[in-house]
């Protein structure tokens, strides 16, 4: 059996196509990390939460509004349902949790981060299908404490694509359209408009920039909502993939979302992106030729996990940046 | 300390004289009204029912008044001379508003519980409306000037009686909390507790206390265990609130010696659990359990320093590639470690991977530990008070505890610990005046990783079964918050809050659903209003509050410290 | 007293100076801030290092330290070449201080310097747990040291203060304590002097001379002319990296390109408290 052969070569395109897919859900959620570290120099370990949020956020919007209607009109209300959600998590979170660690020594932020990431997590569990301390559940949701089906919405779901001996999701062609297109618009936001300048001059040097006449708290809160609105498409992609969502999907997730942004370099968008990709091939193909009892689906964790340690320690600049020093 | 009341005369003149009678009368009533019947019904909050025989809530709405009168009266009385050191009315103050809130929260409990306000006897409201006058008498009495508390010293013997004193009222309180089973009894007892502390603080009391203890730093430490010694024969034998005190233990330990790697040497670990877990597994394969996957069986002591080298060893391989990464990325790559061990624990159960660990199912049926013809199981019975499993499980942790904070605080107060504070503080600096930066934190690393294992091994028998799911992120984070809650880098803060987060879930069960929701509330509370946690270490607090120059000044005479 | 009664013990052999730095080139990516740099000194020697404000002289010091890693060139301590180590170099007897302070803030100034033996002791874990004899020597040894050495530097009566609490004059001679501590055999200062005003100037020169009657060999960094004129054995110039001109103060003095250096670039500026890298 040659390593040619045709078959061999279809299960490398295969796990190459699942990488991908997972690479663009990795990388449309790396790209938070990324951008509030440029700025503030602040990993938000909760960004897999506002991920989470997001899913829900577009199913709540297809139950309440839609009775969970499949028709794909209405993908457009639930990723705005999506969007609507995560943002206005990512602003109070920033407001009222991060705003006034600024100037905290950094274990602050970072236990601050992972109190709302149980918070969130919990909040959803506990008070999805009611409002907090009553039984009330006006809109008849779902108990989220175990796994909620998420509508599968018709042409972006249903009958995979078969090219050769490889299969594609539609889910998949949404995911990695979502990720081509978030990339374009983020690119053109930051490099064309105004506020978009005003958030490399506030991540190369804030204190200049804010003499400069750069709002800088406001520049923050931008930050973290395009990291939101990302997250919440995400989501969606991810309900539409898994055909269900739930609470703690956000953990795991996030985790590698970080990986993947740091392997891109953390502060570089364009790296968030090349990161989830590679993130995302590497685990895909970890999967299937990772040999033994230590290959296949119950390892796959592990070996992100190794990924993400040999990443952090072995190449903390990630792909494209090169070692900073201290200077003394 | 020095308070120059802002009032204009007349106002003396008028409030004054008045303040001190009602303020007499009202604790008066409250004591009365507590000796009658305040509730109907008496299957609710223990038993109020019945006259002249007081209930638990009785009792503390009692000691309230009492408390209240020797401030009144310290205030202007026989006790003046006290008076002229603390602050009383300030502490008054306090006191009646929390009275107040409590003999409220009292008379709705009731309602509540019984169904209808109908079910308030009189003596309710005679205690409350005592409460009222307590309450207004306080906004009368005018604040003076006092000596400076801080500086009051008492002859060695009778601060070292206070400590004994206080040791004692903390048993005395404990085996009283623990005996509450009713969930409302319970959260009133604390806000009375609460309540006194604050009154406390504003009467300048604890400030003392805390030089006294600094002080007194021997007898402090012999006290407390002297006092955790004897918890277990307040107990009559029953062996329910010795599970939940030697699960506190165990989560204490833990939360020690992962003090040791966040507060002293400021590496912060979110995947520690994995070190207690290493140390459980090897008591669980080790041990004589059925299920048990290693052939040796050495005695149990031997198991314990193999628990801990293990343990230490993953701390070595994890530690020395990764202790190079600074800051958050050293906290995730201590959390992927967590996950891999967990994940690890899962698969390795003969069909991906050697069956070592059962995966999913652990290792269940460990035996209780024996010591020569001593089983843990076994009831013993001393000075005529039986002691059952969990007390047994309980004097052993109680000495691991004692090492742990022998470690803790003899290293703290080395050269080693000097060590630490300087990265802490300036890492490249450190390194430059010659500070051996990577080995010292591999050493903290390592110590904390053999700590844990060593209360791992433990673990395992008292808890009889081992499986992967007591080992996932959610714990690391309940250590961690552990620590931050209750201060980081000091003893006595780590075991309040490992005393808070354990013990409370389990006595107020009514909110258990929302436990996890409250802890992450919690969490983001604490970093943004009191980040250094409730009992701080003085550099702790320092560097938490770079810009605050005044807390500098103020606290740069305690700083020579000596962690308790 | 003598601040180095081991460190004067141990000579090297006459005729080899005490540090040698030979052929010192440090490049970040496109910019070379030390460029082919050539210093030597001799024991008791103190030797000024001068040049505008970027020309290297901080990193040139970051590269005898071991803080950096020079790109190309040796660095030699008493003939010993020296790894780009800053413990190493420390242990092999060669300290500094930091143009911007960076004193350990929240300890107290006798804790600072008692983290200055840190690499001359050697209790580890075991023995500070069991209190054994070592750590207890040790541990004494240290703290008589570190107060010896307070009082030294004319800071014996702040043993208790925070380090973020004292002036900022106070603060630099903290720092050569803190630097002391590690009997050295030579001291490396970069702007001692800097914010200072002309009493506290005069009083660090003081202590400078003093440290060199001590018996170490010292190197500064300033910008102060007549400070270092009047401070030096032998003067070395550099300006964008490069050695301009080396000699005694009176030669480096009367230099013309010297002059030009300075007056060329416009950076004789004695001011710069908050100077920070
Ligand atoms: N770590 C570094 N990375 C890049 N450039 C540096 C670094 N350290 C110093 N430089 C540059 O080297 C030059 C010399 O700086 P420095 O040694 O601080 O000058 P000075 O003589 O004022 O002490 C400056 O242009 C500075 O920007
Ligand atoms: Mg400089």
């Amino acid at each position: 059996m040659g390593i040619f052969d045709q078959q061999n070569l279809d299960t490398f395109v295969q796990q190459l196509v699942n990488g991908l897919t997972l690479g663009s859900l990795y990388a449309l959620i790396a790209v938070g990390y990324t951008v509030v570290y440029g700025i503030l120099q602040l990993i938000n370990f909760a960004h897999g939460e506002i991920f989470m949020i997001g899913a829900f956020g577009a199913l709540s919007t297809s139950l309440v509004l839609f009775r969970g209607q499949t028709a794909l009109w209405v993908l457009p209300f639930m990723i705005i349902g999506a969007i609507i959600a995560s943002v206005g998590t990512a602003v109070l979170m920033e407001r009222f949790a991060y705003r006034p660690l600024r100037h905290a020594p950094r274990l602050a932020p970072l236990i601050t981060a992972i109190g709302i990431s149980v918070f969130l997590q919990e909040l959803v569990r506990l008070n999805y299908n009611h409002v907090p301390f009553t039984s009330w559940n006006p809109f008849n949701l779902p108990d989220a404490k175990s796994r909620i089906p998420f509508p599968q919405i018709d042409v972006v779901t249903g009958p995979a694509f078969q090219i050769g001996g490889v299969t594609i999701q539609r889910s998949a062609i949404f995911t990695i359209g979502a990720l081509l297109m978030c990339a374009a618009l983020l690119w053109y936001f930051i490099n064309r408009t105004k506020t978009g300048r005003g958030m490399q001059a506030v991540s190369q040097d804030a204190d200049t920039a804010r003499l400069m006449g750069i709002n800088v708290d406001r520049i923050i809160v931008v930050a973290f909502a395009h990291g939101a609105v990302l997250a919440g498409i995400a989501g969606v992609a991810q309900g539409l993939q898994n055909n269900n969502i739930d609470f703690r999907m956000g953990f795991l997730a996030g985790l590698k979302a970080f990986t993947a942004a740091v392997l891109g370099g953390i502060g570089n968008i364009q790296g968030a992106v090349v990161g989830g990709l590679v993130l995302g091939v590497a685990e895909g193909m970890a999967t299937q030729y990772i040999p033994g009892q230590f290959g296949g689906s119950p390892w796959k964790d592990v070996w992100a996990f190794v990924l993400l340690i040999l990443v952090l320690v072995f190449r903390p600049q990630g792909l494209l940046g090169a070692k900073a020093v201290d200077r003394a | 300390m020095i308070r120059i009341p802002n009032i204009p005369e007349s106002v003396v003149v008028k409030h004054g004289p008045k303040a001190w009678p009602l303020g007499l009368a009202g604790a008066g009533l409250l004591i009365i009204g507590s000796l009658l019947s305040w509730s109907f019904d008496p299957q609710v909050l223990g038993d109020l029912s019945i006259s002249f025989n007081p209930g638990a809530l009785q009792i503390m709405a009692i000691a309230q008044s009492v408390l209240a009168i020797i401030l009144l009266l310290a205030d202007k009385g026989p006790l003046t001379s006290f008076g002229e050191w603390a602050d009383t009315a300030l502490a008054l103050r306090a006191l009646a508003t929390w009275a107040l809130l409590f003999m409220a929260l009292v008379l709705v409990a009731i309602t509540v519980e019984a169904g209808g306000l109908v079910n308030i006897e009189p003596g309710g409201w005679i205690s409350f409306l005592g409460a009222v006058l307590v309450f207004a008498s306080s906004r009368l009495v005018l604040p003076r000037e006092t000596r400076d508390l801080g500086h009051a010293r008492l002859p060695d013997w009778s601060e070292i009686l206070v400590i004994v004193i206080l040791m004692a009222a903390i048993l005395f309180g404990t085996a009283f909390a623990l005996g509450l089973t009713d969930a409302w009894e319970f959260v009133l007892f604390l806000m009375v507790v609460t309540g006194v502390l604050i009154t406390g603080v504003r009467a300048g009391l604890l400030t003392w206390l805390g030089h006294v203890t600094t002080r007194h730093k021997r007898v402090l430490m012999l006290a407390a265990f002297a006092v955790a010694f004897l918890f277990p024969f307040t107990q009559n034998g029953s062996d329910a609130n010795m599970s939940i005190a030697s699960q506190v233990l165990i989560f204490a330990a833990a939360a020690m010696g992962l003090n040791i790697v966040v507060g002293l040497a400021g590496l912060l670990d979110l995947g520690y659990i994995a070190f207690l877990g290493a140390g459980a597994y090897v008591g669980a394969t080790m041990s004589t359990s059925a299920f048990a996957t290693i052939g040796w069986k050495p005695p149990f002591i031997v198991v314990m320093l193999v628990g801990g080298c293990v343990s230490a060893t993953l701390g070595l391989i994890i530690g020395a590639p990764t202790l190079r990464v600074s800051g958050d990325y050293l906290a995730i790559v201590t959390l992927g470690f967590g996950e891999i061990f967990r994940l690890t624990m899962f698969n390795l159960d003969g069909n991906n991977g050697p069956n070592l660990t059962h995966g999913p199912n652990g290792v269940p049926a460990i035996p209780d530990l024996t010591f020569g013809s001593f089983n843990f199981g076994d009831t013993h019975t001393l000075l005529g008070i039986p002691l059952a499993r969990f007390s047994n499980y309980y004097f052993l942790l109680l000495l691991l505890i004692a090492f742990i904070i022998l470690v803790f605080s003899r290293l703290n107060n080395s050269r080693i610990g000097r060590g630490w504070v300087a990265i802490r503080e300036d890492e490249k600096a450190a390194e430059a005046m010659g500070v051996n930066v990577f080995g010292l934190k591999i050493l903290a690393f390592v110590v904390g990783a053999f700590l844990a294992g060593l209360a791992g091994t433990i673990k395992a028998h008292q808890d009889v079964s081992v499986t992967p799911d007591q080992y996932i992120f959610l714990e690391s984070a309940f250590l961690l918050a552990a620590i931050v809650l209750g201060g980081m880098g000091t003893v006595a803060g780590v075991l309040i809050g490992a005393v808070i987060l354990k013990l409370l879930p389990e006595k107020l069960r009514f909110f258990a659903d929302y436990r996890l929701l409250l802890f992450g509330l919690l969490l983001v509370l604490m970093m943004r209003f009191r980040p250094e946690g409730l009992v701080a270490s003085r550099r702790r607090q320092l560097e938490f509050h770079e810009e605050d120059e005044e807390l500098a000044v103020r606290v740069e005479g305690d700083i020579a410290e000596v962690v308790i | 007293m003598t601040v180095t009664a081991e460190a004067v013990g141990a000579k090297a052999p006459t005729g080899v100076p005490l540090l040698q730095a030979e052929g010192v080139i440090m490049r970040f990516g496109g910019l070379t801030a030390v460029n082919n740099v050539t210093m030597s000194v001799s024991e008791g020697e103190i030797v000024g290092l001068i040049g505008p404000n970027g020309a290297g002289k901080t990193t040139f010091f970051n590269c005898l330290t071991g803080m950096y890693k020079p790109t190309e060139g040796h660095v030699r301590l008493s003939g010993v070449e020296l790894p780009p180590k800053p413990r190493a170099v420390v242990k092999a007897g060669m300290a500094r201080t930091f143009q911007n302070i960076r004193l350990f803030a929240n300890m107290t100034a006798l804790e600072n310097v008692m983290v200055g033996r840190y690499c001359r002791t050697s209790s580890g874990a075991f023995t500070s747990i069991v209190h054994g004899p070592k750590f207890r020597r040790e541990e004494a040894e240290t703290r008589e040291r570190a107060q010896e050495l307070l009082d030294f530097v004319g800071l014996g009566t702040s043993t208790d203060h925070l380090a973020r609490n004292m002036p900022y004059g106070n603060q630099r001679r903290l720092e050569i304590a803190r630097a002391l501590a590690t009997d050295p055999k030579l001291i490396l200062l970069d702007e001692p002097t800097a914010g200072m005003n002309p009493l506290e100037t005069r009083q660090a020169s003081d202590l400078i001379f003093k440290i060199r009657d001590s018996g170490l060999a010292v190197v500064v960094i300033e910008h102060d002319m007549r400070f270092i004129f009047n401070l030096c054995d032998r003067v070395l110039c550099l300006v964008r990296g490069e050695t301009l001109v080396e000699g005694t103060p009176d030669e480096v003095q009367s230099d013309p390109r010297v002059i030009e250096a300075y007056i060329g670039t416009g950076t004789d500026d004695d001011d710069e408290a908050g100077d920070t890298p």
